[in-house]
């Protein structure tokens, strides 16, 4: 199984990127070949699809990468280090990095894992995307789709 | 005394969102003892106005990522409740039945995750892993078990889709439900570890008590979750209703300068919400399961120690699964089947109210003949709980000061008190941020 995840919060503007591709995924139809799942602000869950039938999948999440607002870069995690400070295992400014950490030291199966970073351009509490990541959205869609579909 | 004590928690750890503690002692006398809110507002209430009474519970689900099945069924309650909109019992039946699932999920997290690492003497879960690896296992494999219940009912656990007004929009199969039950049996073996996890430990939850108001939604049926009418117990006992429509009555909001929160009262100067207060409420309606639990426990009402607030989860984590296994049988034998949406009959005002992993939550809403929505409120129990905290600290600091705790001592005694409280200020963002490896 191949898995599109979205992770973020909804009303968090930007941050909510991963969601809204979701979202878009699932009522275009366009989840062909894998699940799109919108695990919102509840990173534990990602947890639960580290199965040992799962192919690949490709995480989309707003990330702070230096870069202008809008620009995104796919990368896998073993290529970054993260340097945030988070609190633990909350909800609460979650850290996907910190719960893949979690996850191999209790043995979980964790597959080939493609993050989509998409550096958010606003962060404040609003129910729609900064205009730099709305004019970027079909570029991010496509993309993603683009890395599920691919081999390996 | 002489002491000088000096605590400054800021952003607490193990806690949903942003919160502080702070804690002022010179020559033995309190100068500053508070519990600091500062997270900004988020004006859900505005997002909501304007919006197609279909719209407005899939916008204030995003309130919260653990709440989020309850936060869009008080929406389509309070939708449904102004718009005349009358569901059925089978509707019913499997709306408790996921409320159930999200109290499970979020009570697992809580007592495992959140509350248990102190109890342990780590820091957080995850020095766990390498010496107490069964327990956090166990602990995944039943907030798995808790996602999936659900899924299965919401489309999603996180902001589901198929609760709408008038009923679901989609269903699982009988197939589906069969098997949810199925696995609620099997669940049992790790029911009972996670009480041998607790009695193992339950000499280290903190001795300390303070009277103070409890609310929770009640009914004369059930141990109220789903539905019921607002009630209050008094220290001494004394318990009053109100009906939801009258929930502002009953809370009372106000502003505080340390907090961007409010805060809400009652009848004394703070009361409580959530788990303890549902316990103390309707502890006779429990499943007898849970309250068998509760005996083993010694845990009995009234108990006005608000860190038995996370052992009151893990009797309501017993309920849960006992009480959705009684519910699937009913829906099954009932004739299970899916229903059309129940529609419209009117415009207006309502109200409604479920009881979430933190406690009692309201939503309002206002709608035109169109069906847009006029305007919107929502009391979400954390901040309800707010006060009670406070009143919390300041009750105990002085107890921890006579027992001549030390400084970290008594910062450790006051952030297990807030945690057991579980609660869930804001979700705020959750971005990454990262540097590439060179």
């Amino acid at each position: 199984m191949r898995y599109i995840i979205g992770i973020g919060n909804y009303s968090m503007a930007d941050d909510s990127i991963g969601l809204r591709i979701v979202e878009h995924i699932i009522q275009n139809g366009l989840d062909k070949g894998f699940e799109a799942v919108d695990i919102a602000d509840e990173g534990t869950r990602l947890l639960f699809y580290l199965k040992y039938e799962t192919e690949k999948i490709v995480l989309i999440d707003a990330v702070d990468l230096g870069l202008a607002a809008g620009e995104y870069r796919l990368f896998e995690p073993k290529d970054v280090e993260t340097t945030k400070e988070t609190q633990e295992l909350t909800t609460h400014e979650g850290d996907v990095l910190k719960i893949l950490e979690f996850a191999r030291n209790l043995s979980y199966p964790v597959p080939l894992i493609t993050i989509l970073g998409i550096q958010p351009g606003n962060l404040e509490p609003g129910m729609e995307l900064s205009p730099a990541l709305q004019e970027r959205f079909d570029i991010y869609l496509k993309v993603a789709l683009e890395e599920i579909r691919k081999d390996g | 005394m002489s002491q000088n004590i000096s605590v400054n928690v800021h952003h607490l750890t193990r806690v949903e969102g942003h919160g502080n503690i702070v804690v002022d002692v010179r020559n033995g006398k309190i100068e500053k003892m508070q519990w600091q809110v500062p997270e900004a507002p988020r004006f859900f209430e505005a997002m909501v106005r304007g919006r197609h009474y279909t719209e407005v519970a899939r916008i204030t689900s995003r309130i919260c990522g653990i709440c989020s099945i309850g936060h869009t069924l008080a929406s389509v309650k309070a939708t449904e409740n102004a718009l005349g909109i009358q569901i059925t019992p089978q509707t019913f039946k499997l709306r408790t039945i996921i409320k159930h699932a999200e109290n499970f999920d979020s009570h697992v997290l809580h007592i495992y995750f959140l509350v248990a690492p102190d109890l342990f003497g780590a820091p957080s879960v995850f020095p766990l892993v390498p010496t107490h690896t069964e327990v956090v296992v166990r602990a995944l494999r039943m907030k798995r078990l808790g996602h999936e219940w659900g899924s299965l009912l919401g489309g999603r656990t996180t902001h589901p889709n198929r609760v709408i007004p008038g009923g679901f929009a989609e269903y699982p199969t009988e197939a589906e439900l069969k098997n949810l039950k199925q696995r609620l049996i099997n669940l049992q073996p790790d029911l009972d570890a996670t009480v041998q996890t607790v009695l193992s430990v339950a000499d280290k939850v903190p001795s300390f008590e303070r009277p103070t108001e409890y609310m929770a939604l009640s009914s004369d049926t059930e141990y109220a979750l789903y539905d019921g009418v607002i009630q209050t117990v008094m220290p001494d006992g004394t318990k009053q209703r109100w009906p939801v429509a009258e929930y502002r009555s009953c809370t009372n909001e106000y502003v505080v300068p340390q907090s961007t929160a409010k805060y809400a009262k009652n009848k004394m100067g703070s009361y409580m919400a959530g788990a303890l207060a549902r316990f103390n409420n309707n502890y006779g309606l429990l499943h007898p399961e849970a309250k068998k639990l509760a005996e083993a426990l010694k845990f009995k009402p009234l108990c006005f120690n608000p860190y038995m607030n996370s052992v009151a989860q893990l009797v309501e984590v017993v309920h849960s699964v006992k009480d959705s296994i009684r519910l699937l049988d009913e829906v099954l034998d009932a004739g299970y089947r899916p229903e059309d949406l129940a529609k419209p009959t009117k415009s207006g005002r309502g109200q409604g109210a479920v009881e979430v992993p933190r406690g009692i939550l309201f939503h309002d809403y206002g709608y035109d003949n169109n069906g847009m929505c006029t305007g919107g409120n929502c009391i979400i129990p954390t901040n309800q709980n707010h006060g009670n905290i406070q009143l919390d600290l300041e009750a105990l600091v002085p107890k921890l000061l006579a027992a001549k705790k030390d400084e970290r001592a008594i910062e450790l005694g006051l952030e297990m008190l807030v945690r057991a409280y579980d609660p869930c200020i804001s979700c705020s963002t959750h971005y990454l941020k990262v540097e590439f490896k060179r």
